[in-house]
């Protein structure tokens, strides 16, 4: 059975949003540390933990776009917000965020990669590791990929999730076993399984299904016949009672218990979506004990109904194989007469359709009522376009393959509207850059000569001073320690050198003499400080003038030092401009590859959503043009029939003729 | 799946079709609940599909990672880290404060004037940070004023006022605009800070 026939559209987009809002208490979950200086402001929802303090500006700014699911943007921005190494702070609710958004834009093998790399850390909390591995796989299920969605169910525990959630990541793990033919431990899973709610309900279907399937019919029948008694307090229980009645009607007719089968299949609601195959059971049900007549009713009340269902289809040979049985002749002529009509008509109305889907236009057609706005992967076709094709688009759509292949064949158009934005975008980059190559070429001749002009002469002028200071010093340097010195200084070096000489005069008339010793020393110990203090202030005088004059002399390059500030200054904006166009340069093509290759691998998606399209509607054409000769051939034998009863008659005594059934002539 | 005996009387192509029923019938079993699509185990997800499905994959991803750095590029290129500043408006709480638009002044001149809508206010109290503005502003100081409009305590009309003076230096500059709770005093508080 497919989803888009059993649920209502309504109900379907609560699904959805279902798995987007389970989504958004993903990255929450991260860190459930509680904020002293920011306390939760929305209460979180069931299951959920407090949210996360942002200490990251930009990482606010992604929630901001999550928040409103708009899951695009909000991986837009949380890509550049990592490149950029702006949510340092953030790094592995910002990882598991990403695998979340990943997964909501149906991008399920990058995050299983994501999941798989930051669950694998140890210092990842249980609840994370549990609520990750849940949702990646339910999106494995929905897609198809069973053996991965049982390894990712499987693993994932109970620790983070709620009580219904744990009770769906069993059920997807019990459906996902019985996919892929695993019944005995999709038994194990949900045999004495407890849940609460409405869950007990489907994991009794379940069960009751996977028995059968197992080859132990009496026990499968026991729960399916317990939960087709049951009482529906609401419309969806009501729908699991009619499902569990005909899947076990169904079964007994299969095992040749007709009697058993047909109260079965009469609890079944009249109206329900099951009601068709329900009625046809119950005719088939009567038949194979030769209550023909009873066959009649149920087999009758499916004409008139649907003929694009296989039940309605069907009774159209049935009703005239029991005229047949009751030998009512005529009418079953008539009948199969009515059949080949109807089916021919069909037949001819799914040639319509094939040839329409092999125009194109398909799924323009399906997709002209879209909202481009909606950008999830979880997105549902909301209505269906009136075309030749769309009769038959809600049983393709029914079909999961048909609607995966769908949301990918969506998302590579709207990608394809968006790099055509950005093809935009990037011819505006160019003018810019143009502009700004055309202003700085406009400009940087006057910046130089100003700086070669006008301004070079008072800088020169300063450059001869301080170097002409700097040699005068290192000149008088050369003749005396005190000449850079200040005028006390020299003052105090001359003194010094009047008693030096004093001092070698007294020794020259007085030999030995230990005061002249001490006062020698004392002075030499003068003289050394005064020589360091003076050597010291030369320095520092030297080391505080312009230290180059040549760095603030730009536009003479052999002079210039090209660290220097102001020929960074000089030389960053044409590099900086011309860096922005290679990027430009490089981002064009791209662009380019990447649309056509959208472009292509969109078509090649049309194809095969075509291809699918038409294998089904073949496949109907093919069954009706079966019943067709089947009528045809029903009708040659009821001829044959009368004749060779005809040449019976005129072979034997006349006789009074016998009553046709009731009702039936 | 095996004709079931007692439909073997029938023409061939009738019991081919019962017995597609049967197997239509036994097939809707698996069913969640909280999605009420039966998610019946499907027929697709077969070879062609998944190779399919794996190429369209990869292009999406790669076509993601070009869309990131377009934004990176026109990001660095409209506003150049070093006159790069940004600001952000983020809500705490929003007990005694309900945002209905925000306008935002850089030296006197009016940068932002943004309404919310019910979606993005609500964003903002699960604590999304909405970036307001973002342009280039030279080095030296600067002066921003933000005027809050929304209803306040019991639902009446509020407006109020925040401003900063910030030294605006080489590298790009955050201001966050924030609205939180002022519980001593039942009233909502709007206040500037400065993000290294």
């Amino acid at each position: 059975m497919s989803r888009a026939v059993m649920a209502t559209p309504g109900r379907m987009r609560a699904g959805a949003r279902a798995l987007a809002l389970a989504l958004v208490l993903l990255p929450l979950a991260a860190t459930a540390k509680p904020t002293p200086e920011k306390p939760a402001a929305p209460p979180p929802g069931p299951g959920a933990l407090p949210p996360v303090p942002i200490r990251d500006l930009y990482y606010g700014d992604v929630l901001y776009y999550f928040y409103q699911d708009d899951y695009f943007d909000a991986l837009l921005h949380l890509t550049a917000a990592q490149a950029a190494n702006r949510i340092a702070h953030h790094g592995d609710d910002a990882e598991l965020l990403l695998g979340g958004l990943y997964l909501s834009l149906g991008q399920h093998r990058e995050a299983g990669q994501i999941f798989a790399d930051v669950l694998a850390r140890k210092d990842v909390p249980a609840p994370v590791r549990d609520r990750a591995r849940f949702f990646l796989g339910k999106v494995w299920y929905q897609r198809g990929y069973f053996d991965k969605a049982v390894d990712a169910l499987q693993s994932a525990g109970s620790a983070g999730l709620t009580p219904a959630m744990d009770a769906e990541r069993q059920m997807l793990l019990a459906q996902s076993l019985m996919a892929e033919k695993n019944y005995a431990q999709a038994i194990s899973v949900l045999d004495h399984w407890q849940v609460p709610g409405v869950w007990q309900a489907y994991a009794q279907f379940n069960l009751g299904v996977a028995l059968v399937r197992n080859g132990q019919f009496d026990a499968g029948a026991r729960l399916l016949d317990t939960l087709g008694r049951t009482e529906s307090p609401n419309s969806e229980i009501a729908a699991l009672r009619d499902k569990a009645n005909l899947a076990l009607g169904y079964a007994m007719l299969q095992t040749n218990r007709p009697l058993e089968a047909r109260p079965v299949l009469e609890r079944v609601r009249l109206q329900g979506p099951q009601s068709t195959r329900a009625l046809l059971g119950v005719g088939w049900a009567a038949s194979s004990v030769q209550q023909y007549r009873d066959a009649l009713v149920p087999w009758l009340e499916l004409h008139g109904r649907n003929l694009l269902d296989p039940a309605v289809q069907e009774s159209y040979l049935a009703v005239p194989y029991a005229y047949s049985k009751l030998s009512a002749n005529r009418q079953a002529v008539e009948a199969y007469e009515a059949a080949i009509h109807e089916f021919t008509v069909e037949s001819a109305r799914l040639d319509e359709s094939i040839a329409a889907i092999r125009r194109g236009g398909l799924l323009d057609a399906v997709l002209r009522n879209d909202k481009p706005a909606d950008s999830g992967w979880v997105w549902q076709l909301a209505s269906l376009p009136d075309a030749p094709e769309s009769r038959y688009l809600y049983h393709l759509l029914a079909q999961n393959e048909f609607q995966e292949g769908l949301k990918n064949y969506r998302g590579l158009l709207q990608m394809e509207g968006n790099l055509d934005g950005w093809a935009s975008s990037v011819e505006a980059f160019d003018d810019m850059l143009a502009t700004r190559r055309e202003r700085l070429q406009a400009k940087l001749p006057e910046v130089l000569a100003r700086l070669e002009g006008a301004e070079r002469e008072p800088l020169q002028a300063r450059r001869t001073k301080e170097e002409s200071r700097v040699d005068a010093a290192g000149v008088a340097d050369a003749g005396s320690p005190a000449a850079s010195g200040t005028e006390r200084e020299r003052e105090l070096w001359a003194r010094i050198e009047r008693m030096e000489a004093a001092l070698a005069s007294a020794e020259a008339h007085a030999d030995g003499s230990a005061d002249l010793d001490r006062l020698r020393e004392r002075l030499r110990l003068v003289k050394g400080a005064l020589y360091w203090q003076l050597s010291d202030a030369a320095r520092a005088r030297i080391g505080a003038g312009p230290a180059g004059p040549r760095d603030v002399l730009p536009g003479a390059p052999a002079n210039v030092d090209p660290s220097s500030p102001v020929e960074a200054t000089r030389v960053a904006p044409p590099v900086r401009t011309e860096d922005f166009a290679a990027r430009v340069a490089a981002l064009r093509p791209r662009i380019a590859a990447a649309h056509a290759r959208l472009a292509t691998l969109r078509q090649k998606q049309a194809d095969y959503l075509g291809e699918v399209a038409i294998r089904e509607l073949q496949a109907q054409k093919e069954r009706l043009t079966t019943y067709v000769l089947q009528a045809r051939y029903s009708i040659a034998t009821i001829y044959d029939r009368a004749a060779v009863a005809d040449e019976s008659r005129s072979q034997a005594p006349p006789k009074a003729p016998a009553a046709a059934p009731e009702g039936t002539q | 799946m095996a004709i079931p005996r007692m439909l073997t009387f029938l023409p061939r192509a009738l019991a081919g079709c019962a017995a597609l029923l049967l197997a239509v019938a036994l097939s809707a079993g698996p069913v969640v609940a909280a999605e009420p699509a039966p998610a019946a185990p499907v027929a697709g997800a077969g070879g062609d599909f998944r190779s399919l499905d794996g190429e369209v994959q990869g292009l999406k991803k790669e076509v993601l990672d070009l869309n990131r750095d377009l934004f990176m590029l026109e990001e660095d290129l409209l506003f150049p880290a070093n006159t790069q500043v940004a600001i952000f408006l983020s809500l705490d709480v929003g007990q005694f404060f309900q945002l209905d638009a925000v306008q935002v002044r850089l030296d006197n001149k009016q940068v932002a004037n943004y309404l919310y809508t019910e979606r993005e206010a609500a964003a903002l109290i699960r604590g999304g940070v909405h970036r307001v503005y973002l342009g280039n502003l030279k080095t030296g100081k600067h002066e921003l004023v933000a005027f809050f409009t929304g209803k306040g305590p019991h639902a009446r009309d509020y407006k109020r006022g925040a401003n900063l003076v910030f030294e605006k230096g080489v590298g790009a500059k955050y201001l966050e605009l924030r609205i939180s709770d002022r519980q001593s005093v039942q009233q909502p508080d709007f206040t500037v800070k400065e993000w290294e």
